[in-house]
């Protein structure tokens, strides 16, 4: 899922207010009941059962849902030993359903968010920055063969041979150009069938897909320094019209790529009381490929430590996670303390270890924490 | 000071009067000045450079192009354009913004984007506006209502999406819109009118880089200092007449102040006299009084100030109405109090009244007791003084000849110079007062009248700076009215020759970029009733920082004819055939350019050398317009669409002629204009534009007015006593009121007749000087004779009103008790 409730958070703040550049403190509130009632137009198309998955068709935008991303989150290590973290997610929203007017090419009802990070380990920076665009005129947008998906100069796309994926974006003081290999890890259809259900409400899912393990090369720049590099990378795709119930607060995901080649995905969603949500899910994928739904009741998720944001807010920022089934006892923790995405849409998303009983690297998001929202729906 | 209630009244509103019409024409000014560079500044928001196309639009891609580069700057696509509003008369700036290209760049929509939903609804919904709020109240709008707007010809819908409250005064001028609505409305598919960057030094050379490598030689970077030179300003014209007012406001000022503070002081030497006669020093003396002077002057400031403040916010409205409908909508919803113009009013008044005491005061600390005591011997020194005052007065008159015409120099020195002028004229105004009171004298005037002019040659001290002051607001009407005038009459006659033409046609709208289709160009063309025809097209060139309109003309005969060749040869018309080029003055002005001068064109291949063939008079542009031959323009400027037409039916029927063209026109939606319509639109234009000199104009004689009834009244008053002896004399009520306004009428007489000759003087340095230097443009002077004889009937009649009241006061009062308090 990579999360129903970021969708939602990102369709306020759309609706809500505009971009603020590189600056990144947008002093919004963020209410869920003033700004739209929580539920993305009913014009749109919603998620009600399994599809069948066409690709390359599948890789490209589908306007028809209210959002969509392309989610990029890798660990990478330099030449010189340094270690990295880095995260590209281009996001597509609807603002309105169906097709715009066609008074001028620059009309549409789509429009591109993008979020750029990179975790500097050693000296325990954390960079980011947002840009938005309107898919039109080419300012940004997507297509399916050959793919690409663009931000103005930030993009994903294959390379003429289709068989890596050039990831490239440049703002200010970061950058980063890199060429993602297929690996030989396949694509990972998540929930059922690649229909991520958040919530009994029927259509109140995601289709949703992962490459779990991308093996990754290329160049990371951090104000003039650049730093050859390689690693791993994770892309999830997600899209949907859905909402979240009213009772769930927020969710912990955990993307985990470990050293004997098992690949964990599992998302925990939180409700407002506190306790974990039923539609709570996860998979497992393999070293050969086989992949195992996690469950809520086969996982146990124990916070161990909590960074505390300027404002208060407090994001526990090392867990315990058991998977009894699959003889799992990990301690996972942040390489940095603050990874806090601090844009339209506040979130935690960095660079995570592995220690325990396996090892590994993985990158942790955390969501609905941020004080200014108030996660209803209503 | 008690004991003279009246003068200190007197004294205290002089000087408040004085800085009042200082401030108030200054905060005027400012606020004019202020609010029309804010609605060019609004627009340009926190942009260092542009990314233009001279003269046409910039192709999308070029920005999309750009935006997809990784080392691409900040940069923000903008698309505008002027519209009329459906039921008003302003024009008002339509803008397209990339709401996600703003925040670095503009902050007109920051406020609004965070409401629900306004991001999408601006996005998707075609029209969507907003507007300030002070432009909303003026167009009776609020949200959700449409607006019916018109671009060349065309009408658009756009509904109100939300109005922004102001926050700065004239920060809410525009319409704003996304930028595909400003594309569809404005017929700008595929293209942008700039694209603003944030560039530091790196930004730039790596986009210039990127241009050279990339892109077509047509796409040119500019930055926004060289914008600011060409269309953000106020015309000069304008600012030019601002000035002058301003300048104007001050003289006006100072001598009402001096005229307050010199009456003060003259009327209390008999109170100085017993000063001294009880024991107080020179030094005690002469301190006091300068003390009272300040008190005085703090008082007197203080209250103008606040008069000024609101004063001006009257004449803010109307100069800023004058802007609006000269240029484009703008604003003006609260004062710009600005330091500057406070503190400039503020020393005025303090300084001036200082200065006006100190003579005065010195003398009276002086002069032996005895002597102060009598006003014979006071009114003696000024006399004396009067020869001395004038010759200072004509080294002034001179010197400012000299800075605005010999020297040479900027428009500065030309105010200067101007300054200096009036200053000298006032200053020998007493000396003219006693030329013509011995002319009078000798004259065989009737007793009781012959009385009245001795009395103003008695009296002069003190009616002296009075009659000054109206001699300096009427000479100013003189002066500014002759120029108007002069400039009114060239304007006519050389638009009279120019528009020589029976039938112009042209597309509809007056933006930059209307043109005709060509269809309309080949059908006109084609009609059996058009004998000839001259085709113009019309392209702005940014030539040595002015933004010059460089026009590819075919011209007929008659045409050519209504040029008014100022520098020429007999083979003119033969070079401008073969590629020269005709300059209009201004521009040959500036740039130094006569027949034979050579010319540097830059087109989008490189630069063109042509020869200037002859200067032509020009009052159409201060930037400049240079005429080059279709045939020429066309090898340059190859796309360029005709802009007008000028029709001659020749020997034929003019009245068939119109009759086919306007069928054309109705067709092809066009305008036909008969030339007497152009010339008719283009005098209410002058006339607009000069609307505010007329009304600056009434306010400072209103000041002088005001001025000379207060000294009147202050005299009159008393001398109370003496008209009661006279009274007592015999004299009647009426002949005593009639003593007191003729005394008046007098002075109202010569200080016009002073005002003329040094009004003419100042129209001349006006022409001559100021004209040529700020526009590079030359006039024929000529002086109305009606214009004198409204400026003496004003004088007469500011000076018989002034008398109405005085006397009545004495001519009613009852002579016995004022004979008794001796």
């Amino acid at each position: 899922m990579r999360h129903a409730l970021l969708l939602l958070t990102l369709l306020l703040a759309l609706l809500l207010s505009a971009c603020d550049g590189d600056t990144p403190q947008s002093t919004t509130t963020l209410r869920v009941d003033q700004a739209m009632g929580g539920k993305p137009d009913a014009g749109f198309a919603r998620a009600l059962e399994p599809r069948a998955f066409k690709f390359p068709q599948d890789h490209g935008a589908h306007p028809e849902f209210a959002t969509e991303w392309w989610y990029l989150t890798g660990n990478l290590i330099s030449d010189t030993g340094q270690r990295f973290g880095y995260q590209l997610t281009l996001f597509r929203v609807g603002l309105r359903p169906g097709q715009a007017q066609q008074d001028s090419a620059w009309r549409t009802h789509q429009v591109y968010m993008g979020h750029l990070a990179i975790s500097d380990i050693a000296a325990a920076r954390h960079y980011s920055a947002e840009r938005f665009a309107r898919a039109a005129a080419g300012l940004a947008g997507a297509r399916s063969d050959p793919f690409e998906v663009w931000l103005g100069p930030w993009s994903i796309h294959t390379d003429n041979e289709r068989s890596t994926l050039a990831v490239a974006a440049q703002q200010n003081d970061i950058g980063l150009s890199l060429q993602l290999q297929p690996g030989n890890k396949p694509l990972v259809l998540q929930g059922e069938r690649g229909l991520s259900r958040k919530s009994a409400t029927p259509g109140n899912a995601s289709y949703y897909y992962s490459l779990t393990r991308l093996p990754t090369r290329g160049e990371l720049r951090i104000g003039d320094k650049r730093y050859t590099v390689e690693g791993n990378s994770w892309l999830d795709r997600e899209w949907s019209s859905s909402a979240l119930d009213k009772d769930q607060a927020g969710w912990d995901w955990f993307a985990l790529q470990l050293d004997d080649g098992r690949d964990v995905m599992f998302y925990q969603l939180r409700n407002k009381q506190g306790g974990v949500h039923e539609f709570s899910r996860g998979k497992l994928v393999e070293k050969d490929g086989r992949v195992h739904t996690l469950l809520p009741n086969q996982v146990t998720l124990t916070p161990r430590r909590y960074w505390q944001a300027k404002d208060g807010e407090r994001y526990p920022i090392k867990w315990r996670m058991q998977v009894a089934d699959h003889q799992l006892d990990l301690e996972v923790e942040a390489l940095i303390d603050d990874q806090l995405m601090d844009h339209t849409v506040r979130y935690w998303e960095g660079a995570v270890d592995v220690s325990g009983s396996h090892s590994g690297k993985g990158y942790l998001e955390l969501s609905g924490y941020d004080s200014r929202e108030q996660l209803t729906d209503e | 000071m008690l004991r003279h209630r009246w003068q200190g009244l007197l004294a205290v509103s002089g000087i408040a009067l004085g800085v009042a019409v200082v401030l108030a024409v200054d905060l005027a000014n400012s606020g004019a000045r202020a609010a029309f560079e804010l609605s060019a500044q609004q627009l340009q928001g926190k942009a260092t450079h542009r990314l233009v196309v001279p003269g046409v639009s910039l192709p999308d891609e070029v920005y999309v192009n750009l935006v997809r580069q990784p080392a691409a700057p900040p940069m923000a696509p903008v698309v505008n354009g002027w519209v009329e509003i459906e039921g008003t008369s302003g024009r008002y700036q339509l803008v397209g913004f990339d709401l996600f290209a703003e925040p670095p760049f503009r902050s007109q929509l920051s406020g609004v984007a965070n409401r629900a939903g306004f991001t999408a609804d601006w996005l998707t919904q075609p029209g969507a506006l907003v507007l300030g709020a002070t432009t909303a109240r003026a167009l009776g709008v609020v949200e959700g209502d449409s607006l019916n707007i018109v671009y060349r010809g065309k009408q658009a819908k756009l509904s109100v999406l939300h109005i922004e409250p102001s926050q700065s005064s004239a920060a809410d001028d525009l319409l704003l819109v996304d930028i595909a609505t400003a594309k569809s409305v404005l017929a700008m598919q595929g293209q942008l009118s700039y694209v603003d960057l944030i560039l530091d030094a790196a930004g730039e050379q790596w986009l210039t880089q990127h241009l050279t490598q990339h892109l077509t030689s047509a796409v040119q970077l500019q930055s926004v200092a060289d914008q600011a030179q060409g269309v953000t300003r106020l015309s000069a014209a304008f600012e030019l007449n601002l000035t002058a007012m301003s300048l104007l406001a001050l003289l006006v000022g100072m001598f009402l102040i001096f005229n307050a503070m010199t009456f003060s002081m003259v009327q209390r030497r008999n109170l100085f006299g017993r000063l001294r006669a009880i024991g107080v020093t020179p030094r005690e003396l002469f301190k006091l009084v300068l003390l009272e002077a300040l008190i005085v002057a703090v008082i007197g400031t203080a209250i103008g100030l606040l008069l000024g403040v609101w004063l001006g916010q009257g004449l803010t409205r109307l100069v800023a109405a004058t802007v609006s409908e000269l240029y484009y909508n703008v604003s003006v919803t609260a004062l710009q109090l600005d330091w500057k113009s406070l503190t400039t009013a503020a020393v005025l008044g303090i300084v001036a009244t200082l200065l006006a005491t100190m003579v005065p005061a010195w003398h009276a600390a002086r002069t032996p007791p005895l002597t102060t005591l009598s006003r014979a011997a006071l009114e003696q020194s000024a006399r004396r003084g009067v020869p001395l005052w004038a010759l200072f007065g004509l080294l002034l008159l001179l010197a400012g000849l000299l800075l605005a015409l010999v020297v040479p120099g900027g428009v500065i020195l030309s105010f200067a110079g101007l300054f200096l002028l009036v200053l000298g004229a006032a200053m020998m105004t007493p000396l003219m007062i006693r030329a013509v009171h011995r002319l009078l004298t000798r004259a065989a005037l009737p007793g009781i009248w012959r009385m009245g002019v001795r009395d103003l040659d008695r009296h002069l001290s003190r009616l002296g700076i009075a009659v000054a002051a109206l001699m300096v607001a009427l000479s100013a009407s003189v002066g500014v009215g002759v120029m108007v005038e002069s400039m009114r009459g060239s304007v006519n006659n050389w638009l009279s020759d120019l528009l020589s033409a029976d039938l112009y046609v042209a597309a509809e709208g007056f933006d930059e970029g209307a043109h005709l289709p060509a269809v309309v160009v080949t059908e006109v063309a084609g009609l059996g009733t058009v004998a000839t025809l001259s085709r113009y097209r019309d392209r702005i060139l940014p030539l040595a920082d002015r933004r010059v309109e460089l026009i590819g003309a075919s011209l007929a005969t008659e045409s050519r004819n209504g040029y008014a060749l100022l520098s020429s040869s007999s083979s003119t018309w033969q070079e401008f055939d073969a590629g020269s080029v005709l300059v209009s003055e201004p521009l040959a002005y500036h740039l130094g350019l006569k027949s034979g001068s050579r010319l540097e064109l830059p087109t989008p291949h490189g630069p063109l050398q042509v020869r200037v063939a002859a200067v032509f008079r020009d009052y159409a542009s201060e930037h400049g317009r240079i005429i080059l031959d279709e045939a020429v323009y066309l090898q340059h400027w190859p796309e360029q669409p005709v802009k007008t037409l000028a029709l001659f039916a020749g020997n034929g029927d003019i009245e068939s002629m119109r009759r086919e063209v306007s069928e054309l026109a109705a067709r092809h939606s066009v305008v036909m204009t008969p030339a007497a319509a152009i010339l008719e639109e283009s005098m209410a234009v002058f006339d607009r534009t000069f609307r505010v000199t007329d009304v600056l104009r009434v306010v400072s004689l209103i000041v002088a007015f005001i001025g000379v009834l207060s000294a009147l009244m202050a005299l009159q008053l008393e001398r109370g006593k003496e008209y009661a002896v006279l009274r007592a004399l015999g004299l009647t009520r009426g002949q005593i009121a009639g003593l007191i306004s003729g005394e008046s009428l007098l002075m109202g007489f010569l200080a016009a007749c002073v005002a003329m000759p040094t009004g003419i003087l100042m129209a001349w340095v006006l022409i001559e000087s100021v004209q040529r230097r700020a526009f590079g443009w030359t006039m024929p002077f000529s002086v109305d004779g009606a214009l004198l004889l409204q400026t003496l009937l004003v004088g007469l009649l500011a000076a018989g009103l002034a008398a109405i009241y005085p006397a009545w006061h004495s001519a009613q009062r009852d002579p016995a008790p004022q004979l008794r308090e001796d």
